[in-house]
């Protein structure tokens, strides 16, 4: 396509007198990584051709996202290498993929994991061996830069998420008596990451009740404290407090320390430990190759991917748990998993636009909005002169129903998106406009697993967590929530029972 | 008559001369790369010119009282023309698109004058020589121009009175030629009005140019300003004022060529003597090459490898002739590589290992220059550091951000490195401070080189003494993931602009 003679002589007559016509830039884009199509076979019950060849393997993985890979890792490192991980997606990554223009590698989800504390032991040992921790601390470069995070409030920048400035002696005793409880809560040892080893029933009746219920009996009715919780809850869980159980709320305040420096991320986000993990047990990756049956048998189990066969004798199921009754034969539908759509969209910005004054940050938020703001990609960058860069805009649906929302994402194109990620931006960055050359969106039906009120303590989810049988369960979801560390655990647990199993059933 | 009528030619064609050298002089000034503004405005000046004579046929009656329109309409934009251009350049963003369109107006008049002027006075005389004459006066009037501007107007009148004088001559040459043509002129008188209140006004422009100058200059610089770029990476100024250069990036003083030699030899000597047989050094920052000219007096150093972020900062370095005579064309030096490169990925991703190693980075003002004062970043450059090698850090004033710099030297010490403080005075920045570093203990040199200025080895142990307004504060360290140097930094030049 040629330029038109008109543009052709704006520019070139723009050039001569030495000025740059200064209008919006053109802006590219598109959705990107979409899989609910192959996803909505499955719903829709499809048939498959059926398979033309079987093979024999010991241990097969559904799913190549973080729960998955550490389940590859775990039985990588005990030295057992019979083994294969499939993935529906062209990339394995799961919600930690990740992908990279000239600028930058940028996150297409999960941008950061929490300084773990001691009790996160696995992730403790991946990041020793991948050199993020070193001989006990933590390494600068992988430490979140400072500034750090920043909220737009009243027309300016504040440093920090969490409200500071203009707070009433109301609001500042309400946020006080909130981190006294927070620190009750921390000191049972019954918050912790991984959830499951302080989980206790004496607290499944915080699990009943939403974590708005529980701060109004609390008596916590300041408007920017339940502002700061809402948006805790729709960033960690892409549900609003309204919709969260009150145990995973207090949850993501009491489950860490309140000095933690850091959190630990990279360019790319957790894509950089999808691309340490893949350096390690890629080979036994195979990415394109959608599952469509598992079927329990006699001495193993059947799982069907593209025209293979594998009978194995475990199956180590790391895809989104919601997926399980449409695959595994005889496997009940579920009732208690729920989850949040979610949209991410990352910018190419050909120059940095100008803000309401204030350093930029790590991650950008804005109290008058129902996204989450957006993360910079360059932020973790060692050079001192950056003139471009990719944001990664973060926005879960949270109001209203996950299925509606759902729809809306499926049914709008991507100039409507485009057009709401702009809108939003412009309340922070007038200029954003003249700026962004490129947006791409990546739409997730069923991004987070959504803690809703008894989802958490559900007989559904404590059986699903009980590693037995031959099919073996391991995404995140099955701790109520997505996020890292319990992916890890899940996937390392998993394998553990796994090989555990293998040796114990082997005959002697 | 006749010589009258010659002088009239001579007189434009140097006012004409004059309106496009002071273009190009203001572009090189305000811009740089004079090269690139006198070619650019020569250019479409003769081009403009081109433009007016081929207009000129299209006009067929009212010759002479054309000609005294455009005379009077020259000596109107042209006079105005330098002091027009100050205040857009100080006050707007539309300076280089008004500069040619004066300079393509002014050559389109200039253009028309010649061919008109010839077809007025054709009667009275033969063609070749009207031809003849015109021209021979016209290159005079073109000679003695391009002498006075550089001789005189400059230096005596400056660019704005120097215009407004030209423009007077020129409205001068309007009135003139209403009584040399009186024959062939209707509505004299008219013009006369028109040229009177003309002269008068720019003779006002004339006598209130400082007042313009100062109010432009004011926007500006305090010194003459020999160059102004703007890079991709930084905005780069020079100025001079008698025998002082003075070098500003992103409005920071760099240096005053009165006093670097202070800073320089303090930078370099005290760590570079130290080394029993330095070989390979690194220079990281430092793109004016004035380290590097002092690490040149060690006969010993086989290689220099410089990294310093912007292009135009080593190139202009190494080919300005004012600054090439300040670095003694250190840059030209068979031992230097340059390497234009961002200091933190270079030195993260480089294996080789260095003797000594200068870290000349400007002051932590923002967060991104401080990522090179954090404790990742000591620790990658130790990594480069030769058995017996040592490295030496630029780190602000131990007098006006006492806190800074005791962070910098806190940070160095948490990379695993022992620390050695020092100071001196440099009277353009100050107390400054400086600190040496390395994995073996250190001890000041007793021997430099010969022929230095200020460092002298008598001197050199008392650099290391800090009096009490200066003494060690209890600070923490410098991490990429707290960036606590900045705001250290930010508070110690707020405490004392207040």
């Amino acid at each position: 396509m040629s330029p038109s003679r008109r543009k052709f002589l704006q520019s070139t007559g723009a050039a001569l007198v030495g000025l740059s016509l200064k209008t919006d830039q053109p802006m590219r884009g598109s959705f990107v990584n979409d899989s609910f199509q192959q996803g909505h076979l499955l719903r829709d019950r499809a048939s498959f051709p059926p398979p033309k060849q079987k093979l024999k393997i010991p241990i097969v993985i559904v799913g190549g996202g973080i729960a998955g890979l550490s389940a590859a890792w775990r039985l990588h490192k005990k030295g057992f290498k019979d083994f294969i991980l499939l993935e529906m997606n062209d990339q394995a990554g799961g919600n930690s993929r990740w992908g990279e223009n000239e600028i930058s590698a940028y996150p297409w989800a999960a941008h950061y994991v929490p300084v773990p504390g001691p009790k996160a032991v696995y992730v403790r040992e991946l990041f020793e061996e991948l050199g993020v921790l070193k001989d006990g601390k933590w390494q600068e470069r992988y430490l979140c830069f400072a500034p750090q995070e920043r909220l737009f409030m009243f027309g300016r920048w504040q440093e920090g998420i969490e409200p500071a400035i203009a707070l009433s002696q109301k609001d500042r005793e309400q946020f006080q008596r909130f981190e006294d409880k927070v620190h009750e809560f921390r000191a049972t040892g019954k918050f912790t990451v991984p959830m499951e080893i302080g989980l206790s029933d004496s607290d499944a009746d915080l699990d009943r009740i939403s974590f708005s219920d529980w701060l109004r009996q609390q008596s916590m009715d300041s408007k920017v404290l339940r502002w700061y919780m809402n948006y805790c809850c729709r960033d960690d869980y892409g549900a609003t407090s309204d919709q969260t159980s009150a145990w995973a709320g207090i949850q993501y305040f009491a489950s860490r320390e309140p000095e933690e420096k850091g959190p630990l991320t990279w360019p790319e986000g957790n894509g950089w430990i999808v691309q340490r993990l893949l350096e390690r047990v890629g080979r036994f990756v195979r990415t394109g190759q959608m599952v469509h049956r598992i079927a329990p048998q006699k001495n193993g189990v059947s799982v069907s991917a593209g025209d293979t066969e594998y009978l194995a004798e475990f199956v180590i199921f790391a895809a989104p748990t919601f997926i399980a009754p449409y695959l595994i034969e005889g496997l009940a539908p579920l009732r208690d998993f729920e989850y949040s759509p979610w949209l991410t969209a990352n910018l190419t910005l050909d120059r940095i636009p100008s803000s309401y004054g204030g350093d930029p940050t790590w991650d950008s938020v804005f109290m008058e909005s129902p996204t989450l703001g957006y993360v910079d990609a360059t932020h973790q960058s060692l050079r001192t002169h950056i003139d471009r860069t990719v944001w990664t805009f973060y926005w879960a649906l949270a109001e209203g129903s996950p299925s509606e929302n759902r729809q809306l994402l499926l049914n709008r194109e991507w100039s409507y998106w485009k057009e709401a990620i702009l809108h939003d931006l412009e309340r922070v960055h007038p200029e954003i406009r003249k700026c962004v050359s490129r947006v791409d969106i990546m739409r997730m039906g069923h991004a987070m697993a959504r803690p809703k009120p008894g989802a958490i303590f559900s007989a559904e989810h404590r059986n699903l967590r009980k590693t037995a049988g031959r099919v073996l369960f391991a995404n995140s979801d099955l701790s109520g929530f997505s996020i890292f560390e319990e992916a890890q655990y899940r996937g390392v647990m998993a394998a553990e029972a796994a090989l555990h199993k293998m040796y114990s059933d082997a005959p002697r | 008559m006749g010589i009258l009528l010659f002088i009239t030619v001579l007189l434009i064609a140097a006012c004409g001369l004059i309106y496009e050298l002071i273009a190009g002089t203001l572009a090189s000034y305000l811009l740089g790369d004079s090269v690139l503004q006198f070619s650019t405005i020569i250019g479409c000046y003769l081009f403009a010119m081109g433009i007016g004579s081929a207009i000129s046929r299209y006009i067929d009656r009212g010759l002479a009282y054309r000609f005294v329109w455009i005379e009077l309409l020259l000596g109107v934009i042209g006079g105005s023309s330098s002091a027009l251009l100050f205040l857009a350049f100080a006050y707007t963003q539309g300076f280089q698109l008004l500069m040619y369109a004066l300079v393509v107006i002014i050559g389109i008049l200039v253009g028309l004058e010649i061919p008109l002027l010839m077809r007025i006075i054709r009667g009275r005389y033969h063609f070749r020589d009207v031809v003849a004459h015109v021209l021979t006066f016209d290159y005079l009037g073109a000679l003695g121009a391009s002498l006075l501007f550089p001789i005189l107007l400059v230096p005596y009148l400056g660019l704005v009175r120097s215009a407004m004088l030209f423009g007077i001559l020129n409205v001068g040459v309007a009135l003139w030629s209403t009584f040399l043509f009186a024959n062939q002129l209707a509505r004299a008188p008219v013009l006369r009005g028109i040229s009177f209140v003309a002269l008068c006004a720019l003779g006002v422009g004339f006598a209130e140019a400082k007042k313009i100058t100062i109010a432009a200059e004011d926007n500006i610089y305090a010194d003459e300003i020999i160059l102004a770029r703007d890079t991709r990476y930084q905005h780069i100024v020079l100025t001079r004022f008698k025998d002082d250069i003075r070098l500003f990036l992103n409005s920071h003083l760099q240096f005053s060529s009165r006093d670097e030699y202070r800073y320089h030899e303090a930078l370099i000597h005290p760590g570079l003597s130290a080394v029993s047989v330095p070989r390979h050094v690194l220079v990281l920052g430092g793109g004016d090459g004035l380290a590097v000219r002092e690490i040149l007096k060690y006969p010993q150093v086989e290689t220099i490898t410089l990294v310093d972020l912007d292009p135009e900062m080593t190139r202009l370095f190494s080919t300005h002739p004012m600054l090439t005579a300040l670095n003694q064309k250190s840059f030209l030096s068979h031992k230097v590589h340059v390497i234009n490169a961002d200091a933190f990925p270079w030195i993260d991703s480089n294996t080789d290992s260095f003797d000594f190693i200068v870290i000349d980075f400007p002051d932590p003002t923002n967060y991104s220059l401080g990522k090179l004062y954090t404790t990742a970043f000591y620790k990658a450059a130790a990594r480069h550091l030769s058995v017996q090698g040592l490295m030496v850090v630029q780190s602000t004033s131990p007098m006006f951000a006492r806190d800074s710099y005791w962070c910098i030297a806190k940070t160095i010490e948490d990379a695993g490195l022992r620390t050695y403080p020092y100071h001196v005075y440099v009277p353009s920045f100050g107390e400054w401070g400086f600190v040496i570093a390395g994995t073996h203990s250190y001890s000041p040199p007793t021997a430099l080189p010969q022929g230095l200025r200020f460092v002298d080895a008598k001197g050199l142990a008392a650099l290391f003494q800090f009096p009490p307004d200066m003494a060690p504060m209890e600070v923490p360290a410098n991490h990429l993931n707290d960036q606590v140097l900045v705001r250290l930094y930010d508070k110690d030049w707020k405490d004392i602009s207040h």
